[in-house]
């Protein structure tokens, strides 16, 4: 219980816009790990891919049909995590938990860098705590299992409780299985998860849960944990909504959390927003630990990027390249780029020598 | 074994993170992007002017100001 998401579909598996209409699927994940072209790939867009700030901050919606059934994608930003420090965070919360119901997401498709798997569970594990069913797409497998890196995905499946499919966004491996897992994540009953922030947060969140669930406080919004650990938090734009919500609860639950805070600069030196994401990076840890990733080989994943780098960034050769580099451009552009004018003179001469002969 | 700060860390030397002091966005930055307690870091570059500084974390890399780099205590791995 207490999943807003199942609530509205009580009985009816999937989307209310399954009469017809198509079942609406966001795609999540961190800047540069392949979301954009995953989403061009699954809906055959031909939209622009690229990394300028901004590019992909506007809502993108694309259509595409899985086994007959026709699905919505919303491309969401590019983000680590689910705070509201910025406008790409807030927009990615906005669209995974909207005013109206009816455009929520079924599933989450989570694009996952394979390489650097800790960033991306740790905004699994958020997009999870609000409610919604997740997938991961392990992407850029082919690059992983080349350096030697083999990812033990049934494993990661098992132990995170979620499907996880490797997926190739440059050939579009894969991608239809993610859909499809998908699908199947939307129709399936799903509760928001619940991770351990260690005895001082657990206490704090048992008091806080009950008085958010008995006021319905946003409970058709986020469930209520979530919206305590973001009180925890202390997330302005969550604050804001719950005292408008409810003015008399939100004082009392500032007071839980001021209390906590206190105690916890006094024994730990630490702050609560502090200490859960700590606490997600060790859950984190810990299932990796469990024999998900092996490396085979000592051979470092980057070796290549690295040793360029050491060329490129040193002192004495890294200006010399440069320099040699806009010297070679400079050589084209006035070398090279001379001959066609010279052709273009010549057609005309020629044209010339037609007309008056 | 000791703690130090991270700006101190020479180029090419591992440690491990024990402590993250900043607050508020930039803390919430630096944790997102992996650097947390018990994480391992390694020194991988330095810009000419020794800022900013080049960081190997849980296999990706990323650049951090010595400014930054204040906030993050470190030792050194067992």
């Amino acid at each position: 219980m207490a999943c807003p998401m199942c609530e509205n579909t009580a009985g009816t598996p999937v989307s209310r816009h399954d009469g017809g209409e198509c079942i609406r699927i966001a795609l999540a994940g961190n800047p540069n790990c392949g979301k954009t072209s995953t989403f061009n790939k699954i809906t055959g867009s031909n939209q622009h891919v690229g990394n300028y700030p901004g590019v992909t901050i506007e809502k993108k919606e694309g259509r595409a049909s899985v086994g007959g059934r026709s699905v919505l994608m919303v491309d969401l930003p590019g983000t680590y995590s689910l705070t509201a420090y910025s406008l790409e965070e807030r927009v990615t919360r906005e669209v995974l938990a909207p005013d109206d119901p009816a455009e929520r997401p079924r599933a989450v498709i989570d694009v996952i860098d394979s390489g650097v798997l800790e960033r991306g569970l740790f905004l699994a594990i958020q997009i999870r705590e609000m409610g919604l069913p997740v997938v991961l797409a392990c992407n850029m497998m082919d690059e992983a299992r080349r350096s030697g890196t083999v990812i033990d995905l049934r494993k990661l499946s098992d132990l995170f409780g979620v499907e996880a499919v490797p997926t190739c966004a440059r050939t579009g491996e894969g991608l239809d299985e993610a859909m499809r897992a998908a699908l199947d994540a939307a129709a399936a009953p799903c509760s928001p998860m619940v991770i351990s922030y260690g005895s001082d947060l657990d206490a704090a969140l048992l008091d806080m849960v009950p008085i958010i669930e008995k006021r319905a406080i946003l409970t058709g919004k986020y469930p209520a944990r979530w919206t305590a650990i973001k009180l925890l938090e202390d997330d302005e734009i969550v604050r804001g909504q719950v005292s408008a919500c409810d003015a008399e609860a939100a004082e009392r639950l500032d007071a839980i959390r001021a209390k906590l805070a206190d105690h916890l600069a006094k024994t730990e030196e630490s702050t609560p927003e502090a200490l859960i994401s700590d606490y997600r990076y060790g859950y984190i840890h810990s299932l990796l630990k469990g024999g998900i990733v092996r490396k085979n080989t000592v051979k470092d994943r980057l070796a290549l990027t690295d040793s360029l780098d050491r060329l490129l960034t040193n002192a004495i050769l890294g200006p010399v390249i440069m320099v040699g580099v806009l010297y070679l451009m400079f050589q084209v552009t006035f070398k090279i780029g001379a001959y066609p004018p010279g052709w273009v003179a010549a057609a005309f001469a020629w044209l010339g020598g037609l007309i008056e002969g | 074994m000791p703690e130090f700060n991270m700006r101190r860390m020479q180029l090419g030397t591992k440690a491990v993170i024990s402590k993250i002091t900043a607050q508020g966005e930039m803390g919430r930055r630096i944790r997102d992007m992996g650097l947390v307690p018990g994480a391992s870091v390694e020194v991988i570059g330095k810009a000419p002017l020794r800022d900013p500084v080049a960081l190997r974390v849980a296999g990706s890399a990323v650049a951090r100001r010595n400014s930054e780099a204040d906030d993050i205590a470190v030792r050194t791995e067992d």
